[in-house]
């Protein structure tokens, strides 16, 4: 296994030298970055049993505060004109600080009530910035410039993949420390971990801004990437997109989490260049069908994604091997 | 001796549902106590109050002097409180050895750390001990969900034991057990620490008797009778409640 994902490291990490700079920039650092944000979906989910919708929010408020304070004159927002990185550290400062508080609200509840609870974030969030202009455009930040060290694309690829590889071995290991433990503890039976002497809610909570965290470092990517944010970017579309993303890959599994990043990423880039496409209609416009219909079909395949489904095949392979 | 638990005529009202109607109990630290009872006669509630699981309508909880009718249950283990649940409430998730890891660091208030160190090594060893106590030393790193049944309950009583608290409540350890799981049980129970204040919830006589000191009997919401082992097995009165003649 370990073996497996160092080979895959290294393969990305090769990968500009042998790929064109469209599937490299493009491509793979979108999924790097869609990958990064739904890994916090995954990590809430698979450790705390809680699924949030507002992890997309994260990624927009770290855009949003990293746009205002970086940019100086005559472009839109606040014009705080900071040092980049001192903007970067403010946008994740302030989004950690967001989740924490969120978090701490939706503490005491589980399941639906905390998947409508964060969908709600997510709705105030949009309208937030939607309707704060000063804050957010109007019409969304544009020209916004990347610190000069990512100055060239393929350096924004290579800090997305690293980011990626941190997040992945990160969640992995809080897994097994006392932290990890007592969140998968909360998850299983938050009245036996309050009997155990264990601060449920805080708990609930401080994992919240820790994938607030991680999600704003995703946010921090895609600004730099796409140069510019605006409302519409995290309105209950894209919210949705992210966890279906996640669902793409395997709601429980971190990998599935890029996974499923690349094969929408691979939908959206490239559905239009297969040929008769347009004959059977499926035109950009319905896109979004397209992506319903794989959902659908590895929903009944098999609810755990397609992680489950390489289990599975794996599993095959083992069994028919002598 | 100044009880190390006392309750204070609680009531306990779920809605127009009585499930306590002012009990008052002291334990003596040490004591050894069964609780018996027909279902639904407000055991479990009563267990639920000591441990700050639910908050009493009315009365008062006063652990080792300590005011503790609101606080909630996660202030219990650092007063040296410590229970388990009926239905076992294990992590389903988690391994043996993780179960049990977790109720060493809820009682210690290590709940924090992001890291590994060599405090968390140590606990993961003691709670291997621990493991050995109830006979789970071969399941450690079985996931707590794939147990058989009688093992989740061992495993449900080493999450107490291991905290080493003063006061342990039992809800029903024996409920679902073999003869000779029980068996085990009860040699269990009486190798733990003698200045350990036990309370135990059990329907099954031999198991109550056998490691009491005394017994309280409960019907709908009051304690109907207390006393020794030998008193509470001779009492008709006990006999008419378990086997229901009045209003029949």
């Amino acid at each position: 296994m370990k073996l497996a994902f160092a080979c895959l490291v290294f393969g990305l990490a090769l990968l500009p030298a042998v790929a064109t700079p469209f599937f490299v920039n493009f491509v793979m650092t979108q999924t790097l970055i869609l990958g990064l944000a739904a890994a916090t979906i995954v990590f809430l989910a698979k450790y705390g049993g809680m699924i949030s919708l507002a992890q997309l929010l994260m990624v927009g408020i770290a855009g949003f505060m990293y746009g205002n304070a970086a940019l100086d004159g005559g472009a839109r927002g606040l014009n705080l004109g900071w040092h980049p990185w001192a903007a970067a550290g403010f946008a994740i400062l302030v989004t950690t600080l967001v989740a924490f508080v969120l978090g701490a609200i939706a503490s005491r509840s589980t399941g639906i009530y905390f998947l409508m609870l964060t969908l709600v974030y997510g709705v105030i969030g949009y309208f937030v910035f939607a309707q704060i202009v000063e804050i957010s455009g109007p019409g969304g930040i544009t020209s916004i410039q990347r610190p000069e060290l990512l100055g060239p694309p393929v350096l924004l690829y290579y800090a997305g993949l690293l980011l990626s590889v941190a997040a992945y071995a990160g969640f992995r290991a809080l897994g097994r420390t006392a932290f990890g433990l007592a969140l998968q503890g909360v998850r299983d039976d938050p009245v036996r971990m309050a009997s155990l002497g264990f601060n449920v809610p805080l708990h609930r909570a401080l994992a919240f801004a820790l994938a607030g965290f991680v999600a704003g470092l995703a946010g921090l990517l895609n600004v730099w990437w796409n140069g510019q944010i605006d409302p519409a970017s995290i309105s209950i579309g894209p919210t949705l997109i992210l966890l279906i993303i996640a669902v793409i890959g395997g709601i429980s599994s971190l990998k599935g989490a890029w996974l499923g990043a690349f094969v929408y990423v691979l939908v959206l880039t490239y559905l239009r260049d297969l040929p008769l496409v347009d004959r059977i209609g499926l035109t950009e416009a319905r896109f979004n069908t397209v992506i319903g219909v794989i959902v659908l079909m590895i929903m009944v395949l098999s609810p755990e994604g397609l992680t489950g489904i390489v289990h599975k095949i794996r599993k095959q392979f083992g069994e028919t091997r002598p | 001796m100044t009880p190390v638990v006392q309750v204070h005529d609680v009531t306990v009202a779920f809605g127009g549902l009585h499930a306590l109607r002012g009990v008052d109990l002291d334990i003596a630290p040490g004591e050894r106590l069964a609780i018996i009872g027909p279902n639904g006669a407000g055991k479990t509630t009563l267990f639920n109050v000591i441990a700050g699981d639910i908050a009493p309508t009315t009365g008062a909880v006063v652990i080792k002097g300590r005011d503790c009718t609101h606080r909630p249950s996660r202030h219990r283990p650092r007063l040296g409180l410590a229970r388990t649940y009926q239905k076992a409430r294990t992590f389903s998730g988690l391994t043996v050895c993780e179960n049990i890891y977790l109720a060493l660091a809820g009682h210690r208030g290590r709940h924090r750390t992001l890291w590994r160190s060599a405090a968390d090594r140590r606990m993961r060893q003691e709670a291997a001990q621990v493991a050995g106590q109830v006979w789970l030393s071969g399941q450690l790193d079985v996931v707590a969900g794939e147990l058989a049944h009688g093992q989740r309950r061992q495993l449900e009583l080493a999450m107490a034991v291991a905290a080493q608290p003063d006061v342990m409540l039992l809800d029903e350890p024996a409920s679902g057990l073999s003869r000779g799981e029980r068996e085990r049980l009860v040699e269990l129970i009486e190798s733990l620490d003698e200045q350990l204040t036990l309370l135990l919830i059990e329907h099954d006589m031999e198991v109550a008797f056998r490691v009491a000191q005394r017994v309280i009997v409960m019907a709908d919401g009051r304690q109907v009778m207390a006393g020794s082992p030998d008193q509470v097995r001779a009492d008709p009165h006990v006999h008419q409640i378990y086997l229901g003649t009045e209003g029949a």
